[in-house]
């Protein structure tokens, strides 16, 4: 089968079949330079810079960031679904400092082997059967807790966080840890991943949680062995999986799996009380629920942007790359892609239904996709909406988002009549 | 060579050919078949490449998978007897034929 052919079936958006060949069969012209990026800048608010960026080419070079930006949709969706030309086990990679060579940086052969290993636990049937039961229950208690603390509470921090993070812990398997370990062990990790400054202290923080979850590992895997559960770590337990890859592969699952599905448990109700006539008809029709949460990650995807590295020398949408590129795939730019949403910057649950791409795709399709609809979208939102009808962000005090590699709130007051 | 038909709800047809062991999602997006994603490139993990096969050939194809059952039930469109997921579905062998809609909704 053919690699080159990369047309997107609903927008039949620009990549031709010669899109991605050598650079002695078509025109190409270099990568232009976006030395105006400053990563302050996108850290505070990256959409406007990506509208400019996406404006003027495909694909930059930004020296800030020391990488090439890819922010058109059909450029991304072009690498996502090829990974011979584009390698997601990239050199001197962050991440693999940070938490050890997971799945999501090796190619396959490799990967697949890493993934299979998951087995069933993040399946829509395994959801369903057994963890939708166990979301609600933890999602009672944090509600609980936030309703106990009153109006002026932050969501994020008394509600979103702490039940994403409950959730996470269960689905591993650490039940010799808590919820809160499970939230320093994320941010600290995610930090390391991020640490383009190579800040000392935040790789001693890394380094920190890494061990403590090394230790935790080895301290429920015969447990689990013995005593088997629907957890990550008790299915690991019984595969010929090497443990330097269970530690790296749960590493990823930490920072993988709490702060994108407490971002978008924020930012999709930050957008809905944001915007009253969508909330109204959410509520009248529950079943939209699932659609806010789509139009959510489209709007802010909680994972901005993640690595790549070309295989060869290449042209993708036109710019000639050189081979060992690093390139940042930057979905949170690709999803407001005017070449294919109308209105992109708006949130609007109505929109013309699109695939969007924060969820990635190709072989890296995030696997717990189905987990984060299920305790964001199924559990946690009908729920909160029902027992807090009047809720609302907070006059006196503003929401604040930020981030740009992981975008989502960072403090989201909020009130109802109690 | 092995070849798909894809049916469009507008009613537009494509003929398309396939490789012998080509499953049906990756002969769709090599092709520009609209309204078949297959987001996760065939790990049965997104339900973007639901189809329903012609009930003359589905009897003749490989059962439906435990993975693939679960991930029908996700699909945005309604499941009916008909449905697959295109990237489980193997063209070749006995099958040299096959006629598919594709479903108004992939997401």
């Amino acid at each position: 089968m053919s690699q080159s052919q990369t047309t997107c079936p609903f927008t039949g958006a620009t990549s031709t079949p010669t899109s991605a060949s050598s650079p002695s069969e078509q025109p190409f012209r270099e990568a232009p330079s976006a030395d105006w990026v400053t990563i302050e800048d996108l850290y505070k608010n990256p959409f406007p810079i990506y509208q400019r960026l996406r404006e003027e080419s495909p694909v930059h070079w930004v020296p800030e960031v020391n990488r090439y930006m890819v922010t058109s949709y059909s450029a991304c969706h072009e690498i996502e679904q090829d990974e011979a030309r584009f390698s997601a086990n990239e050199r001197n990679s962050l991440m693999k400092r940070s938490m050890g060579h997971s799945m999501l940086r090796k190619d396959n052969p490799e990967h697949q082997v890493d993934r299979d290993s998951y087995g069933a636990t993040l399946r829509p049937a395994t959801i369903k059967k057994h963890w939708n039961e166990i979301f609600a229950a933890n999602n009672k208690k944090y509600l609980d807790q936030l309703i106990e603390r009153g109006p002026g509470a932050d969501f994020v921090w008394d509600y979103a966080a702490p039940y994403t993070a409950e959730n996470l812990r269960l689905i591993c398997g650490f039940h010799n840890s808590t919820q809160q370990d499970l939230q320093r062990w994320s941010q600290t990790l995610i930090d390391g991943t991020g640490n383009y400054a190579d800040d000392p202290e935040v790789w001693a923080r890394a380094e920190a949680s890494s061990a403590e979850v090394d230790a935790a590992i080895d301290d429920m895997l015969p447990y689990l062995a013995a005593t088997p559960d629907h957890s990550l770590l008790s299915n690991l337990a019984s595969m010929p999986i090497p443990l330097e890859a269970i530690r790296a592969n749960l590493k990823m699952t930490i920072g993988g799996g709490l702060n994108e599905p407490r971002d978008v448990l924020a930012t999709t109700v930050w957008a809905l009380l944001s915007n009253p006539d969508q909330l109204d008809a959410v509520l009248q029709d529950p079943s939209l629920f699932a659609r806010a949460f789509e139009e959510s990650v489209r709007w802010v995807a909680p994972i901005g942007m993640y690595p790549r590295e070309t295989t060869q020398e290449l042209v993708l949408e036109g710019v000639r790359l050189p081979a060992g590129a690093r390139l940042g795939v930057v979905l949170g730019a690709a999803n407001r892609d005017p070449k294919v949403f109308s209105e992109p910057e708006t949130f609007n649950i109505f929109r013309e239904k699109k695939p969007h791409l924060a969820f990635g795709g190709g072989v890296h399709f995030c696997a717990g996709t189905w987990i984060a609809r299920a305790q964001v979208a199924q559990i946690a939102l009908p729920e909160l909406f029902r027992r807090l009808p009047q809720l609302q962000l907070d006059p006196r005090s503003a929401s604040t988002d930020a981030g740009w590699v992981f975008r989502g709130m960072t403090k989201m007051p909020v009130v109802w009549e109690s | 060579m092995p070849t798909i038909i894809f049916e469009q709800p507008d009613g537009a047809v494509t003929e398309v050919k396939v490789d012998e062991g080509g499953n049906i999602m990756r002969a769709a997006v090599s092709n520009g078949i609209s309204g078949i994603i297959g987001e996760c490139g065939g790990q049965a993990m997104c339900a973007t490449c639901h189809v329903y096969v012609d009930p003359q050939a589905a009897s003749g194809l490989p059962p439906v998978g435990e993975d693939e059952d679960e991930m029908l039930d996700c699909a945005a469109a309604e499941r009916t007897e008909f449905s697959r997921l295109g990237c489980q579905v193997k063209l070749g062998g006995a099958v040299q034929r096959l006629r598919v809609n594709v479903p108004s909704d992939q997401v």
